[in-house]
Formats: C-alpha cells, structure tokens, sequence
C-alpha cells in the first residue's frame, strides 16, 4: 500500500524521459530565460560625522603615511602600490635596467597595471597605451617615467643663459654634499665620492693595460 | 504648588508647613544654582555657537556647494574640512551633486587630494567622490574617467580604509552608468576584483559585491582575458570566506564554466567542492540556481574527470533527490537540465539512475 502510495507521488520513468525529451541539453546560457529576480541593489554613501568637521580636529587619529605606503629606500619616494614601487625602482634606480633600454634590443616598461603583461621600449608607448587601452589620463600621477618637458627645458635654458665662468669638468661631475651643519654633524647620506673613486681606478686599470700594450708592441 | 499646600495647611500644623516650605525653597535654590552653572559651562564651550554651526551643516544646499567648490577651485586645494563638509552636502541631495558636478574643474581639485602625499586626505578625497557617485549617469561618468585608475590603482594598497571607500564608489559607479562601467573594466577591475575577492582581507565581501554588480550590469564589458583570469584563479575562493553566496552567480554569468575556456581539474574540483557545500547548507535560492547551472554547464563540457566524486552516479542522484525534495519550479529546470547533460555523458544505465530519481509529481 505504502509503495503504492509513495509511487504515485514521485514521476515515474516514462513520465520523467518524456520532460527530458522536452528539455534542450548542452550549456546554459547567462540570458536564457527564466532569470531568477535579484535582490535590488541600494547605493552607498559615506557617512559623515559632523564631529569631524565641528569638533576638535587635532583629536582625530591621522593615519601615518609611510606605514600604509611603499616607500623607495634610495629616494624616499612614496607609491601607493607594490607593483608601482617596483617599476619606480628598476626604471629610476637600476643601472641594468637603464643599460638593458639603451641595448633596446627588447622592451622594458611593464604598462602600470600590475595585470597587463605588455611591455614596451619607451616610457612614451607605455603611457600612449594605458591612454588609449586602460583609459588612463594623461597626467597620471604615479607615471614613472623621465619628465619630457624638463628634458627639453634644459638645452634652451643653455642658449639663454649668461656667459659664465667654465667650471672645471673634475668639479662638476662632484656631488652635491652639504657644506654646512649648524655646529652638528650629521651622516645621513653614505660618502659618495667612493663610488668616484672606484672609477678612478678603473681608469688606472685601462691606462696601465694601455702601457702593457704600448710595451708589448 | 500653592494650590497644594493651601490643601495640605487644612490637614498639616503649622511647623510642618513652616518645614514645607523651607524645602521647597531649598530645591528652587538647588535648581536656580544648576540652571546657572549649566549657562556658564555653554558659555565657555561656545555651545551656542556649535549648535548654530551644526544647523547649518544639516541643511546645506546647492548655494553653499557652490561656494566651496568656488573656493577650492580657486586655492587649487581642498582641506579634510572641506572635504567633509562636501560629503555631506552629497548626503543632503542630489542637487548638491548636480550642482557640483557642472562646475568645470571641481572634481579635478578632489582628483588632486585623492592623488597628494597624504593618505588621511586621500580617505577624505575618495568618501567625498563615494558620495558623489551617488549622484546620475553623468556624474559617474566624469568620476570614473577623472579618479577611476586612481581608485582602480589603490586596490592593490594597504589601506583598509581607503580600499573598503574605492570599492563602494566603485560599487555605485557600476550600478549607475554602463558607459562608466565599460571604462572601469579597461582598466583591468576585473582581476583586481576577483584578487580582493579571494584573498584574505577585511574587503572580500565589498569585491564580490562589486563583480556580482560587474555580472549583472556590465556584463558584455568584460573581456575574454578577465574571463581567463577568473577561470584560473577559481580555486583560490573558498565556500566558507565571506560573500561565497555571489560565486556562482558570478561564475554563471561570466560564462567562466563555457565552451570557450578551458577549466583545470583544480578549478573543476573548486566548483563542485563549492557546490556541494551550498546543497548541503541552508542558503537561499539564488545560489542553489545558479550552483545548479554551473554544474549543469560542468557536465556539458563531457569531461567526467572534472566531476569529482559527483561523477558517480549514486552520489549524482543522491543530491539530485535531495534538490528535488525542495520542490522549487524554478529550479526543477535546471536540475532536469542537468540530468540531461548528465545522461549525454553515459557513465552508467540511464534506466537505473532514472529509476532511483525521486521526483515529485
């Protein structure tokens, strides 16, 4: 009796072959009817405390900076992301990378979104596609790469510039050092001229392969 | 009072009345002194002076927005003040944000504080914009091609704050303009999306509200590389992080589980293993839909590998009965769908599988 019952409730095989018969097979698609209704959706705003502007603004806990930024070891520079301090430290701070655009064999600048794999030769291509594919704005404030109008500021600015004293090749290539420290010394930079030094070296090193040769012939 | 004491000298002596009073001129002394201090302390707060600022701030219209927006055009530079004192006018109306956003060079001085040195006044910059955006099509426009990357750009900071307020200006972008959404999508939101959604962080529940908004309103937007990017990554979302009820009705409507892509075994596996937790725990309907629908477009790609133990037929039928037993026309649909792609796959006797179905009449 129960099997009896209990058969009369669910479909039977036939009757369950005949809605599969009926029914298309193969992928469902996103605009194939029927679409459930979804929950509606309210916009979000932020609300503002009006303590916040009335009340004693010093109070307010301010977030620090360097903690929730990356920051460049070399320059100090602050980015907001990982990948953007990475692209500003190969491009500004590693010579490899600075010979490997020179060579121009292959391209170098990674486009500023971490997910775009492109690459390209020069900052200038770089910024023309995030424009144009990532719909970027021309002035982005995190671009890394060298200020163009700058560049072409310095040779006018030699035209029209007073005549002056030469100054000695030797003393220009110097760094700038401070010169004064109000009675306190202060080491905050690492001592610059080794790295002038070293060249210097180098430079005996090829002036003494030069005799050896000279001797040799 | 009087009144009451001229009833209680008909029942009480003299001596209490003389008692009487002297208390009640001591509790009017009491509440005189009181009365006094408290004009004192209001005095020396400038409490008057808060109260009429804060009643200006609570109905601030469209002459006021106007004026700061004048005036920090003019500086080229909005202070935090500023900046929560527009918030709140977007708050008050959407003629303030009209009304703010036709004034040419407004929104690139909010552009500027959300792209300075400091990240307090980038929080700032960004909840104004988040108010902002609730503004019409026109304004979210201007706010994703003017502060979009940028806001793109600080999903992949540290901040919690500032990424929770990019997600939700994001949100209402998205929701509000299709032309908005299109732009955002250029700039690779997808995949940063779906990275906050699957990693651990206090956002994941924002960014999947934000790629359910993506799977709903800009859909056609998203590009066969988010696509992929998604279909690789399915695995790193697990049904127990927050905001798991969108997953499959993302997946579903992304098409990630199509004839097009092609899924691993780890991101098939991912799939059913989510399925199954949905079937087996009390969510609502939507996401028993849609689980149904991936599974069925699962079955439909013909590879019995990426079934999992679901590719067993007594395990198969065994959850079919169990979603069958809800009795949810809408979903009977797409189980009867499913079978059917299941039964094209051949791994058992049809008749036996259809004969241990429970499906109710």
């Amino acid at each position: 009796m129960d099997s009896d019952a209990v058969g009369s409730v669910f479909l039977s095989r036939e009757q369950i072959t005949k809605i599969l018969s009926e029914t298309p097979a193969g992928f469902i698609k996103p605009t194939d009817p029927p679409s459930p209704s979804l929950p509606p959706f309210k916009k979000l705003g932020v609300l503002v405390e009006i303590d916040d502007i009335v009340g004693d603004q010093e109070k307010a806990v301010k977030i620090s900076d360097k903690e929730q930024s990356y920051s460049c070891a070399e320059c100090r520079r602050m980015l907001p992301t990982a990948h953007l301090l990475d692209l500003h430290i190969t491009e500004q701070h590693d010579f490899y990378f600075a010979a490997s655009v020179d060579r121009g064999d292959k391209p170098m600048f990674a486009c500023f979104l971490e997910e775009c794999t492109t690459k390209f030769h020069t900052p200038r291509q770089r910024k023309d596609h995030c424009i144009i594919v990532h719909k970027f704005p021309a002035n982005y404030r995190f671009d890394q790469g060298r200020d163009k109008a700058k560049e072409k500021r310095k040779p006018k600015s030699k035209t029209n510039s007073m005549e002056v004293d030469e100054v000695p090749a030797e003393t220009r290539s110097l760094p700038y050092i401070k010169a004064f420290s109000f009675g306190h010394q202060t080491h905050r930079t690492f001592y610059s001229r080794k790295a002038q030094k070293s060249g210097e070296t180098l430079d005996d090193v090829q002036s003494m392969k030069d005799a050896i040769n000279d001797i040799l012939d | 009072i009087l009144f009451k004491l001229k009833q209680m000298d008909s029942v009480t002596t003299p001596v209490e009345n003389i008692l009487l009073r002297s208390k009640i001129r001591g509790y009017a002394r009491d509440q005189r002194l009181e009365c006094r201090i408290k004009a004192k302390d209001a005095l020396r707060i400038g409490l008057g002076q808060v109260k009429e600022e804060m009643a200006a701030l609570e109905s601030l219209g469209t002459k006021d927005v106007t004026g700061m927006a004048g005036r920090i055009k003019r500086r080229k530079h909005a202070t935090s003040e500023d900046l929560c004192r527009l918030s709140l006018a977007f708050l008050q109306g959407s003629d303030n944000i009209n009304a703010f956003a036709i004034i040419p060079g407004a929104i690139q001085v909010l552009v500027k504080e959300l792209t300075g040195p400091h990240i307090q006044r980038h929080i700032d910059a960004v909840e104004c914009l988040c108010n902002l955006s609730l503004g019409e099509a026109h304004v979210s426009e201007k706010i994703a091609s003017l502060a979009g990357s940028y806001m793109v750009t600080y999903l992949d900071g540290k901040e919690e704050r500032l990424k929770r307020s990019c997600l939700w200006t994001l949100a209402n972008i998205l929701a509000t303009c299709d032309k908005a959404g299109r732009i955002l999508l250029q700039m690779q939101l997808v995949p940063k999306l779906w990275r906050l959604y699957s990693e651990p962080n206090g956002c994941q529940a924002d960014a999947g509200f934000c790629l359910y908004l993506v799977a709903t309103h800009c859909r056609q937007h998203v590009s066969a590389d988010d696509r992929r990017y998604i279909a690789q990554n399915l695995h790193q979302k697990k049904p127990e992080d927050p905001a798991s009820e969108y997953f499959m009705y993302i997946v579903h409507q992304l098409e990630i589980v199509g004839q097009d892509l092609k899924l691993g075994t780890k991101q098939a596996e991912c799939l059913v293993h989510f399925f199954e937790a949905t079937v087996s725990s009390s969510v609502d309907n939507l996401c028993l839909i849609y689980g149904v629908r991936v599974m069925a477009n699962l079955v439909a790609k013909g590879d019995p590998k990426l079934l999992g133990g679901l590719a067993e037929p007594q395990n198969f039928v065994k959850t079919l009965n169990h979603l069958f037993a809800k009795r949810d026309s809408q979903l009977n649909l797409d189980l009867v769908r499913l079978l059917r792609n299941f039964l094209h796959l051949n791994l058992s006797d049809s008749n036996v599988i259809l004969d241990s179905l429970q499906i109710y009449a």
